[in-house]
């Protein structure tokens, strides 16, 4: 049933782009400002390659700049020091070729699922009709078929980052910045989770940077993982995870063992969680 | 359908009980039934009023009044609430002025009124306006400053324009402040009405009230009170369900 529902449709538009998506990370940090004016670092320079359509994870402990990564790379927060580049363009601010999908839900509750998907498709000189189909055809990669017209308060939580997921990758967007979208969701659900965005990611093949907490989540789905220390956070280790797809947490091989307790040995280091 | 049962039982009930007591107080001598007077009574003050025909004219009159005011008070509010929300240049200049007008009443605002715009409806629109203005751009105001960030990010990463962003983004976003405010904006409505009608009209349920005092005639009063009682209570219901429909995502 799921299976069937989740068909892939591989628009013209969305062809494989490995050659796009690429984002150099140098010397970047951040600060905000603190109280009484004081800055407050929260993330320390930080380089980084991340190799066009490759599926990346950002883990550390709470507190350390994943977001705060992840929302200078969307360009959502400016940079106190060095430059992050997408493609060789520096990045200065928001930029619809940087897809979002948001811890919290940032489905609009006043548009329906379709409303929610159209949204990205109204930029494009694209007709009514085709805007619906496209949106139509991005619902059904992610199995929600006949859920066209709800609205978000009247799906479940798995369903909602569902449409969030299509809303993004309908427009082909070159990189996707996922900031723990699967949070919130049960294990069960989060596992259909997980290998629908594997396929959506296979079909689209965007740079994914995908901020998790959880150390399984990030081993069954990346090709990296970017281990950051506590904050003000910096990566302290990256980590290939070479296990052929698809990976099963309850199917663990021994180095998918050895990568889990190798994270979790380096986030336990004294000073990794004193948060 | 139960629960529809329910709510105009409760109703029922619940106006017997006052009339009972009111009936009671006053048909038992206990209070000058010229000062207080007995439901018959009023009801008999009701139909003369309306075999004279000024009832129903009073009511349309000052309906009237209180929908132009509301429709001038309530479209400027809005407007003017979601500026000085989402443009900074308008928030400098208008906002420090708004918060000093807030502590002043309609009631105020009625001598002036009358200077200017004469004894004739125009005073009537203005003070209602102004009331209905207050509460609804406060209130815009609230919820257009206040649209979660999430929500804006979204919608700048999906390459929506400022124009986009602001009709399909930060409007439905504020429309549930909006709605309370509208919805707080007719009560006062009614408030400023009878401020605006009890002195310088010549019709109307205010004038009415204001009239019948000259006389003593509390039956009268009564039912100029009864009425804006009851107009007042449909036309908020009539909001809760409009306003149920607009923002639909907010209760669910
Ligand atoms: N807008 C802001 N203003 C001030 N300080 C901020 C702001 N955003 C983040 N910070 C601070 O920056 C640091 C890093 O925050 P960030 O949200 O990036 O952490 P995180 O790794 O995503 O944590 P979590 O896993 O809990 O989501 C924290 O100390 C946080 O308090
Ligand atoms: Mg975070």
């Amino acid at each position: 049933m799921m299976q069937a529902a989740l068909n892939l449709v591989v628009e013209p538009h969305s062809m494989p782009r490995t050659e796009l998506g690429r984002i150099d990370v140098e010397g970047a940090a951040v600060s905000f400002k603190g109280p009484k004016g004081k800055r407050i670092e929260a993330l320390a320079p930080t380089d980084l390659v991340i190799e066009p359509g490759s599926f990346v994870s950002l883990i550390g402990p709470s507190g350390c700049g994943k977001s705060t990564l992840l929302n200078a790379v969307g360009g959502f927060v400016p940079l106190s020091e060095g430059t992050i580049r997408l493609d060789g363009e520096p990045v200065t601010g928001i930029n619809p070729d940087v897809g979002v999908v948001f811890q919290q839900y940032a489905l609009f509750p006043w548009f329906t699922a379709l409303g929610n998907v159209m949204f990205a498709l109204k930029r494009f000189r694209l007709s009514k009709e085709e805007r619906r189909d496209r949106a139509m055809a991005a619902l059904k990669e992610v199995g929600l078929e006949g859920r066209e017209a709800n609205y978000p308060g009247q799906l479940s939580g798995g369903m909602r980052q569902r449409v969030a997921l299509a809303r993004t990758f309908v427009t082909s967007p070159k990189v996707l910045l996922m900031d723990e979208p699967f949070g919130a969701l049960d294990a069960q659900t989060r596992v259909v989770m997980h290998e629908i965005l594997l396929r959506v990611w296979e079909a689209h093949k965007a740079t994914v940077i995908f901020v998790t907490h959880d150390v399984d989540e990030a081993l069954i789905l990346s090709d990296r993982a970017h281990i950051m220390s506590a904050g003000p956070g910096r990566i302290i280790e990256t980590m290939e995870i070479t296990d052929d797809r698809p990976r099963r947490a309850h199917q663990v091989t021994e180095s998918f063992l050895r990568n889990r307790n190798h994270i979790i040995g380096l986030l336990r280091q004294p000073g990794a969680d004193d948060h | 359908m139960d629960s529809h049962l329910k709510k105009y039982g409760q109703l029922i009930i619940s106006l017997s009980g006052v009339v009972a007591v009111w009936w009671l107080v006053s048909g038992l001598g206990l209070v000058n039934q010229n000062l207080f007077p007995t439901p018959p009574q009023v009801l008999a003050a009701a139909v003369e009023l309306y075999r004279d025909g000024v009832l129903i004219s009073d009511l349309q009159i000052s309906l009237k009044r209180a929908a132009i005011g509301f429709t001038i008070g309530a479209t400027l509010g809005v407007l003017v609430g979601l500026l000085t929300a989402r443009v900074f240049a308008v928030s400098l200049l208008l906002e420090p002025f708004l918060t000093l007008l807030r502590p002043i009443p309609a009631i105020a605002l009625v001598p002036i009124a009358i200077v200017w715009f004469g004894i004739g409806e125009g005073s009537k629109y203005f003070v209602i306006a102004y009331t209905v203005f207050l509460a609804v751009w406060l209130n815009t105001h609230a919820g257009a400053s206040s649209v979660a960030s999430t929500y804006i990010r979204a919608a700048r990463s999906l390459g929506a324009n400022r124009f986009r962003e602001f009709f399909e983004v930060v409007v439905p976003a504020a429309a549930p402040h909006i709605v309370v405010g509208l919805r707080l904006g007719a009560a006062l409505a009614f408030l400023s009405l009878v401020a605006a009608e009890l002195s310088g009209a010549s019709s109307g349920i205010g004038f009415r009230l204001q009239d019948a005092r000259q006389f003593i005639q509390t039956d009268r009063m009564f039912v100029g009170l009864i009425q804006l009682g009851i107009l007042g209570a449909l036309l908020d219901s009539v909001f809760v369900l409009i306003s149920r429909r607009l923002v639909h995502w907010e209760s669910a």
